[in-house]
């Protein structure tokens, strides 16, 4: 078992926001590159509710849907950016459903330097007590990760660095009603050895900078996984999807990630990013009552 | 009866000529039939080796199999065991190498394919087929978890830089033997061996073409994903659900063996390139079906070397080419028609395609030498050539009928088996033997009449004929020299087995060819001194074959199969002996309730049964895991690897939350044991190799172990299902399969053939009568291998039946002919003689040909093949003995008239000899 992957699943989650903001027409690279300066800037000091949706799927009247109850996971994660271009980041997500896992949390502190190593702590409920989880060495051989037992892999998001692809504009056409750029994604030799995937098909929204739609394939170029972008809607200025649905086409399951709430710009104490928030419910509660009050 | 006989003798005898009047009609139109099927063999010929294939897909076994690779993904593994040459999996060379090979494997793309042979044993290298590689495990790259105060550290078991220093590569060595999840699995414990794991995607990779429902183009997401509300305080939003929403099931590409072959071989060329350093072993699917299909080509070698040995044998017995050459046009035609009429029907054939041409080829044989033999015959006493036409089909041909009802009777009860290659092999060999018939009726006569030898005399000798002659004239002295000149050689060219063998056709067909009229014509008199005496050695023989044959023991064993000392027998012992054994099994625990796994009580069952299983069947399973290992170990070492708690917790919310930390870290392992809603697992059992009949016992031992220990949790689970299962419980399912449709094909060809018997000699005396010659063979091979302990796999069991078809198509002919001959001239004595000198060559010769031809598939590699070609080869040779012995023995004590009115019953051969 490899518990280091933990930190990456927590980190993703607050830099998941597929978001978007105007800008002049560029190639693949920088239209790329402007998608996920928007990222960055959309998880620096937010405080999200989200819910994992996962059911198996099929298809009614033309319409994509659960044919079974789906099993649901509900979040609540805080984020802030740190370091010198706030690249650095530091997360904390708390599980609020089910009940069995209630409360069951998870701290990262992620670090833009490669020589130095991520951290996760996990805490369980269950068994009352914070736990560091470190991979000695790098993270060469890692697999992508599901992110909380969803269909969704860190690999679908945390995209890594765009130098490790080959990056090209294919065409713009329409997605959903919109005028996009399809944009295809080749990982270089590097990021292949680490990647499920042979190729990703982006849909960026010419307009809101926001992925759409994407298309991932595996070695035998079929299509495996697609994820459909929804509810694009401006949050505090930014243009973001905040209902993103990934079926995997091969097993007929989906994962639905709703954001339910999504704070941007709030005050979070550098206090609360650290174990205690895990173990003290009390310090916890108080301080995710600090954060609403600045919402309301 | 005996008017009905006789008329259809008179028929068969009018047929030849009649067909010749419409010589060219007939040849034109069989000409064009036959074009029109060998156009269909090449261009619609559908081969389906999958080993799926063989089971109905709704059979219960492959159901379950199917339902454990949608949710598990394959089963299908390459366990790639290695031993040092320097004697230490953990010396720095050893791990350097492997590191390598690990990255070879698991990063092939970056590899350069002129690095690589082209080909490996004539089969196209393509390290494109490394696709199906899912993953890669050595000691190159497991990790392991340690706690350091507050820390859970997860640390290469071998750091990638991997030290040079003796205490550091000891300290390795200690840290990996004290590892007991990864002992025998990727090493041994005395170092010596190790192993990588190589998972596939065999079995569980979609279709091709496969395109996605939901690429329809006016499919959406439904409206429900979208409607939450804005910024809702509640903590969730249900998402709505329709049960009747209708899901798309992907299919799998189906495996077959060149799949295998051309993975195994890609993989071959990485891993030899080692071979300086380590022994390789690869054991698993993909190398054993590569075995197989080394197999396969042999037994093309063995298919050709079979033509030459008949055509050789055909040659010298009749000494005419015409009698070789239009056997082989008519068994040609007679497969065409047969193989063409399956493919335009559109039907899929198997590999069993093999044996469906190995039996159309006997059956055309045996017909072709009959009526040929007869032929030959009057053409020597000098009568003319549509008149020895006439007679040698009226002589045979209700013989030849009657032999293609029965060796079709029992093909035919093949198509009840549950098995769909065997079902098509049923029909088309039931086809097949009435083609070959149809065919020495319509079109063997035509072709003699084109081409025949002429009537002997001294200048239009053949070359056979001449040789022989410069043979006879030699003197005694020189024949023995140049006897033991050819035996020397024959020895030193071809080892003792082979040089055996061949000695052996050439001595039968220098008997044969030099002696077959006086050995038929003293043969009555031999019997008639003592018939007695035949009779008990013929019974005390019948007698120990079928004690025999309450001890034989239907068992199919892998690695049996394969001849000693061959090398992918070496590799699954070595498994065996030095790792977690070769095979693999897995239980699946279906709770049909959602997140039913939680329940602490059902994880302890789960548990219990694995401990069980490890302490009393420690002689078959190396080890198992489960959900529960990952509870436990997760339990363990979040609880500061306190070794209280390597135990499954009594509380559900602490199992789901360490469940729900292992499924964070790692889903590629969760996904692979068990279903996302938590309501299915499986417990994966590591076995040594061993025979059908122990897994059997064994499969019955562990479900009873599953009754016991499941059914408390009765009321909870209502629902509740553990059986055993995976490509292994298939097999079991599938030579159980075998067995059964072979024991009930073998039960109505009996029957059908006494009743036939019955029938054709007119009387209940005579079919019992000629029932127990027919026994004898049938009853030999499978009595001989019960003697001799050795086991009637599947395949052998499956052959079995159309060897003895074979057989006993002799003794028809006999006793068929032989109630003729009594109706014609009233006495027992006068038809036996008849029959003897009549039928007697061509049973000899269908024997030699046959019996010495299957003997020859003793030699292949795989022992199906060879115990069938050689039990089977000495039941052809049985039933000869029983012809010339047994049946005028019993004619001549028993006095059978089968039903002649006034026969004359004196047995007079004493007499005359006197």
């Amino acid at each position: 078992m490899k518990l280091h992957k933990v930190l990456t699943s927590s980190a993703f989650l607050t830099g998941l926001v597929f978001t978007g903001a105007y800008a002049q027409e560029l190639t693949g690279f920088e239209i790329m590159d402007q998608v996920e300066a928007n990222q960055r800037a959309s998880s620096d000091s937010a405080f999200n509710k989200m819910q994992l949706s996962t059911c198996r799927f099929g298809i009614k009247d033309s319409r994509i849907t659960c044919a079974e109850r789906p099993r649901i996971k509900s979040l609540e994660s805080v984020g802030k950016n740190y370091g010198p271009e706030g690249k650095d980041t530091k997360s904390v997500t708390i599980v609020l459903e089910p009940a069995a896992e209630r409360g069951v949390g998870m701290l990262s502190y992620a670090y833009d330097d490669t020589a130095r190593d991520n951290e996760t702590w996990l805490y369980l409920s269950a068994l009352g007590r914070v736990k560091r989880i470190a991979s000695g060495n790098s993270d060469d051989d890692s697999e992508p990760a599901s992110v909380f037992g969803s269909e969704f892999t860190t690999e679908d998001t945390d995209t890594g660095k765009l130098e490790e692809y080959e990056i090209t504009l294919l065409e713009e056409t329409a997605e959903a009603g919109r005028d996009v750029w399809k944009i295809e994604f080749i990982p270089n030799e590097e990021r292949a050895r680490k990647s499920r995937y042979s190729k990703t098909i982006n849909y960026v929204d010419k307009e809101r900078y926001v992925v759409l739609r994407a298309e991932m394939y595996d070695q035998y170029d079929n299509e495996i996984k697609r994820l459909l972008a929804s509810r694009v809607e401006l949050v505090n200025d930014i243009w973001m999807a905040r209902s993103l649905t990934m079926m995997n086409l091969v097993s007929n399951r989906l994962s639905n990630m709703a954001f339910l709430e999504i704070h941007t710009g709030v005050e979070v104490e550098d206090e609360f990013l650290t174990t205690r928030t895990l173990t003290d419910v009390a310090f916890r509660e108080a301080e995710l009552e600090n954060l609403r009050v600045q919402i309301d | 009866m005996e008017n009905i006989l006789l008329s259809l003798s008179e028929a068969f005898a009018r047929a030849p000529n009649k067909v010749l009047k419409f010589k060219t009609f007939v040849l034109t139109g069989l000409v064009v039939i036959t074009a029109l099927m060998v156009v269909g063999i090449f261009t619609r010929t559908e081969l389906d080796m999958t080993t799926d294939s063989f089971l109905d897909q709704e059979d219960p076994s492959m159901l379950a199999l199917n339902e454990y690779r949608r949710q598990f993904g394959s089963d299908d593994s390459v366990f790639l065991v290695y031993r040092a040459k320097d004697g230490d999996v953990f010396s720095y060379e050893s791990l350097t190498a492997i590191q390598q090979l690990t990255d070879d494997l698991r990063y092939w793309q970056e590899l350069d394919s002129a690095d690589y042979p082209e080909s490996i044993n004539g089969i196209e290298l393509d390290l494109e087929e490394l696709n199906h590689i899912r993953r890669v495990q050595s000691i190159a790259n497991i990790r392991f978890q340690r706690n350091e105060g507050d820390t859970l550290l997860s640390n290469r078991l071998v750091p990638a830089e991997i030290p040079d220093s003796k205490e550091e590569l000891a300290e390795i060595k200690a840290r990996a033997l004290a590892e007991e999840d990864y002992l025998l699995a990727f090493y041994s414990a005395d170092t010596q061996y190790g192993a990588i794991m190589i998972q596939t995607d065999f079995g569980a990779q979609p279709v091709e073409d496969y395109v996605p429902a939901v690429d329809a183009s006016d499919v959406v997401l439904d409206d429900s994903f979208m409607a939450f509300d804005d910024f809702s305080t509640a903590d969730s939003f249900d998402l709505e659900f329709d049960e009747s929403a209708e899901i798309a099931e992907v299919s799998f590409e189906p495996v077959d063996m060149l799949g295998y072959t051309a993975f195994h071989v890609a993989t071959k060329a990485l891993f030899e390139n080692y071979s300086d350093q380590f022994e390789f072993y690869p054991v698993g699917n993909p190398p054993m079906m590569d075995f197989m299909m080394d197999t396969l080509n042999q037994m093309q070698v063995f298919g050709i070397l079979m033509i030459l040995i008949f055509t050789l044998l055909l040659y010298i017995l009749f000494r005419s080419f015409s009698a070789v050459l239009w056997p082989m046009v008519t068994i040609a035609a007679s497969m065409a028609w047969t193989w063409g009429l399956t493919v335009w029907l559109g039907i899929t054939i198997s590999q069993m395609i093999s044996l469906t041409v190995l039996l159309v080829f006997a059956v055309g044989i045996a017909d072709c030498v009959h009526v040929m033999s007869a032929y030959f015959t009057y053409r020597r006493q000098g009568i003319e050539h549509y008149e020895a036409l006439s007679l040698s089909y009226g002589k045979t041909g209700l013989a030849i009928m009657v032999t293609t009802i029965t060796t079709m009777a029992g093909v035919l009860a093949l198509s009840t088996s549950d098995l769909v290659p065997i079902q098509v092999f049923g029909f088309m060999s039931a086809f097949g033997v009435v083609m070959a018939f149809f065919f020495t009726i319509v079109l063997l006569p035509i072709l003699l009449d084109i081409w025949h030898p002429g009537a002997p005399n001294e200048e239009d000798a053949s070359l056979a004929d001449r040789l022989g002659k410069r043979w006879t004239d030699l003197y005694i002295g020189k024949k023995f020299l140049i006897g033991l000149v050819y035996v020397v050689a024959v020895y030193s060219l071809l080892g003792p087995w082979v040089g055996t063998y061949i000695l052996l056709v050439t001595g039968l067909t220098y008997v044969v060819v030099n002696w077959q009229n006086s050995i038929l014509s003293y043969v009555p008199y031999i019997v008639a001194r003592r018939p007695w005496l035949v009779i008990a050695i013929f019974s005390s023989g019948f007698l120990l074959c079928a004690w025999g044959m309450t001890q034989i023991r239907i068992d199919s064993n892998m690695t049996e199969l394969t001849r000693e000392g061959s090398s992918i027998r070496i590799a699954y012992e070595t498994v065996d002996e030095h790792m977690a054994g070769a095979m693999s099994m897995v239980i699946m625990v279906d709770t049909k309730t959602t997140d039913g796994l939680y329940n602490p009580r059902l994880m302890q069952a789960i548990d219990e049964l694995q401990t069980r299983i490890e302490t009393r069947y420690a002689d078959q399973v190396t080890r198992t895991n489960s959900l529960a290992n990952i509870v436990k170990d997760t339990y363990q070492i979040m609880s500061d690897d306190d070794p209280d708690y390597y135990r499954v917790p009594d509380d559900e919310q602490m199992i789901s939350q360490l469940l729900y930390l292992f499924n964070s870290a790692n889903p590629e392992d969760r996904r692979a044991l068990v279903s996302d809603d938590y309501s299915r697992s499986h417990i994966s059992l590591n076995i040594y190799n061993a025979g059908s009949y122990q897994y059997q016992l064994f499969f019955d031992e562990i479900s009873q172990e599953i009754d016991e220990v499941f059914s408390p949790l009765e009321s909870e689970f209502p629902e509740l299902e553990v059986y055993p299962t995976g490509s292994l419980a298939l097999l079991m399912r599938m030579a159980d399969e075998v067995a059964n449709s072979q024991f009930s094909s073998f039960t109505f060809a009996i029957g059908v053939i006494s009743v036939i018997m019955i029938v054709t000699l007119g009387s209940l005396q005579g079919g019992v009568m000629a029932m127990i010659p027919n026994v004898i063979p049938a009853l030999l091979g499978f009595g001989l291998m019960g003697l001799l302990g050795i086991p009637l796999d599947t395949d052998t069991l499956l052959i079995a039946p159309l060897i003895i078809g074979i057989a006993v198509d002799d003794t028809i002919h006999f006793m068929t002919h032989y109630r003729v001959e009594l109706i014609k001239t009233g006495s027992v004595s006068e038809s036996l003689k008849m029959t003897i000198s009549d039928v007697g060559q061509a049973v000899m010769f269908t024997t030699m040909v046959l019996g010495l031809g299957f003997a020859l598939l003793s030699f292949s590699d795989y022992m199906g093949m060879a115990k069938m070609g050689f039990f089977g080869s000495a039941a052809i040779f049985v039933a000869l003995l029983c012809d010339l012995f047994l049946i005028p023995a019993m004619i001549m004590i028993f006095k059978p008239t089968f039903g002649v009115k006034d026969a004359d019953t004196r047995i007079t051969f004493m007499e005359k000899l006197a």
